[in-house]
């Protein structure tokens, strides 16, 4: 539907609210800037599936399954046939090796991730949520797999199905029911914010418009947006846009130069979002350490997991109200 | 374990320290592509294979495309193995074995230097994983076959062509007495794969790091280098606790173009100037890896149930 010419958005999600209207943000410790790592956790499906409610055995292609055209992997420019070891085993190679390079730097600068994690890998990598779930991170929702995205194709059930799919079986995986939800490839319907909200979702990461969370209009439930700065996802700019691994860690480190010269006056954030097969590679590890660290040399830095943001937020706005 | 079930999970943080010969820090390949694909490939029509359109710039010839790859047969390997010949460098060339029939120069110039094949396929744009088991099978006797016939080697790995395998290929290929596949680029060691019958290894090709992707991608070749050389400092360290393996992925018509060939010297300089490096073939490092390492892994499997 067209929108109609008149003031605010033409979707009922949320206020438009440009930053310097608002009142001055106050982060925990007069915090500049609140930093948040979250981890993808990704599974790219062997065959793309029909029957992901059921565990995801291999068939044809349903005419809603749908995977991003610019994901690595996958029936390519040159018509590639699965199925496709490429895109398959660069993705598996973050349970097996990249993730604990990315934690060991983590660990150099005190930073516990947020881990979006997609319902195959919960339920099929026990070692991996072990590890995390010791050190203590908060999970995310993440859809089913990278090559199964949650979109408009989908029916309003078929939806609720994956959402719900997804849902329990990071509960089932880590013991507790994950407070947010970042869909595979940040895949939404017109719906989901919705279904989201209604299934309990405290918060959402799929809409990267804000330097800081805002609450989501829904018609049940009480849904956060908490924005990732999707011009520093790595698969974004370094790998899709194939900006050189060094001057994407540059763009990052200037990014943190803005944001934190900015939150003198109200506090900002910083979302950050990395796929440990990506940046977990030897080479490209090296260029995250130097990221992090020339952020983490700062003082003024809140290190927070995302739920604990939008819990922060949330208590903020219900002081003000 | 998930489908397809091909490769047992064990994370790298969590297995048997691997040693190399003399304690090297880290194994050392080289992998020049010496490939051929068909001037017209035949079309997709449902009959014998479905094959790659590496011409997507025109309709088939896309000369250019071809010739500029022939340019890497005619003129580049010939530059590159200057180069691997100065630094001592005995490469594991993967192979389209068509290369053997075609071009005899290049066959005697490969076998002068006792260099290891790791097949890939016979030609480069023909796809495995539509074929039927029994088309696969003849394809893999006829890559057995071939490489014997003309190098009296025994073919003990492939990177399949274009990198296609299918379910079946890893059980086809311990058939057919292969003892690694190189299509996973899933680790940074070498790993047991599971297959029907037999024994076989993953031994990760860096398609990640290739000299193919990175020039696809328009990155300079002083960016590629850099690459390397990085991949090669943090394989080096880690490899001081568990070894670790790096795979130099090369095309003649890429690194071994004017514009780029000082860059693949310069690297190879570089990690041959390290002490604690093996460079070594797929062929042997997987040969060494079955011989005291297959054992231990599949034990360590066994016991600790990951997935």
């Amino acid at each position: 539907m067209p929108a109609e010419r008149k003031p605010g958005y033409d979707m009922p999600y949320y206020d438009w609210s440009p930053l310097p209207e608002r009142p001055p943000l106050k982060w925990p410790n007069d915090a500049r800037v609140a930093l948040c790592v979250i981890l993808s956790m990704d599974h790219y499906q062997w065959k793309p599936t029909n029957d992901f409610v059921n565990g995801g055995m291999p068939g044809s292609q349903p005419d809603w399954a749908y995977k991003a055209p610019e994901s690595p992997g996958g029936v390519s420019g040159g018509g590639r046939p699965f199925p496709d070891v490429i895109g398959f085993s660069i993705r598996e190679y973050g349970p097996r090796v990249g993730i604990f390079r990315v934690l060991k730097i983590l660990d150099k600068y005190g930073i516990t991730p947020t881990i979006a994690i997609d319902a195959l890998t919960a339920e099929n990598y026990p070692y991996v949520v072990r590890t995390l779930k010791e050190r203590g991170c908060e999970f995310m929702a993440h859809g089913v797999a990278v090559n199964q995205l949650l979109t408009s194709k989908m029916t309003p059930d078929q939806e609720r199905d994956y959402i719900r799919r997804s849902i329990d079986a990071v509960t089932q995986a880590t013991g507790q029911a994950p407070k947010g939800w970042m869909g595979a490839e940040f895949g939404e319907s017109a719906e989901t914010a919705a279904i989201l909200a209604d299934e309990g979702v405290s918060y959402v990461c799929d809409w990267p418009n804000d330097d800081h969370p805002y609450p989501m209009n829904t018609p049940t439930g009480d849904l956060y947006s908490l924005p990732v700065n999707l011009t520093l996802v790595d698969l974004r700019s370094h790998w899709y846009g194939r900006i050189h691994v060094d001057t994407y860690a540059k763009m990052i480190m200037d990014s943190f130069d803005v944001v934190y010269r900015e939150g003198a006056d109200t506090g900002r954030m910083l979302v950050l979002n990395f796929q440990p097969w990506l940046m977990g590679t030897g080479f490209r590890s090296k260029y995250l350490d130097q990221a992090l660290g020339h952020i983490c040399r700062h003082g003024g830095i809140w290190k927070a997991s995302a739920g604990e943001i939008v819990d922060y937020h949330r208590s903020l706005s219900a002081t003000n109200a | 374990m998930l489908e397809p079930g091909l490769s047992p999970y064990a994370p790298i943080v969590d297995r048997p320290v691997v040693r190399w010969p003399n304690n090297a820090r880290v194994a050392l390949w080289v992998a020049p592509n010496v490939e051929y694909m068909d001037f017209i490939p035949a079309p997709n029509d449902g009959k014998g294979g479905f094959f790659r359109n590496v011409y997507s710039r025109t309709p088939p010839p896309d000369v250019a495309s071809f010739a500029n790859q022939d340019y890497g047969n005619r003129v580049c390997l010939w530059r590159m193995l200057e180069v691997f010949d100065h630094h001592k460098i005995r490469c594991t060339v993967s192979l389209n074995e068509a290369i053997l029939e075609h071009f005899p120069e290049t066959k005697q110039a490969l076998i002068d230097r006792d260099y290891d094949y790791m097949s890939h396929g016979i030609y480069n744009n023909r796809f495995l994983n539509l074929l039927s088991e029994d088309e696969e099978r003849a394809f893999f006797k006829d890559c057995v076959d071939t490489l014997y016939e003309h190098t009296g080697k025994k073919l003990k790995g492939m990177l399949t062509p274009a990198v296609s395998p299918s379910a079946r290929t890893h059980d086809l290929m311990a058939e057919a007495g292969l003892i690694y596949n190189a299509d996973w680029g899933h680790d940074d060691q070498p790993f047991p794969m599971k297959v029907r019958k037999g024994r076989l290894l993953s031994m990760p090709y860096n398609l990640d790091l290739n000299d193919g992707t990175y020039s696809r991608f328009g990155c300079t070749p002083e960016y590629w280098a850099q690459c390397v050389k990085d991949q090669f400092d943090v394989m080096y360290e880690e490899g001081a606790e568990n070894a670790r393996q790096v795979c130099v992925s090369l095309h003649p018509s890429v690194m071994g173009h004017p514009s780029r060939i000082k860059y693949l010297d310069e690297v190879l300089g570089y990690m041959m100037g390290h002490e604690g490096v093996w460079q070594t073939t797929a062929d042997d490092m997987a040969q060494y890896y079955m011989d005291n390492y297959y054992d231990i892994m599949v034990a360590h499997l066994e016991k600790h149930e990951y997935n």
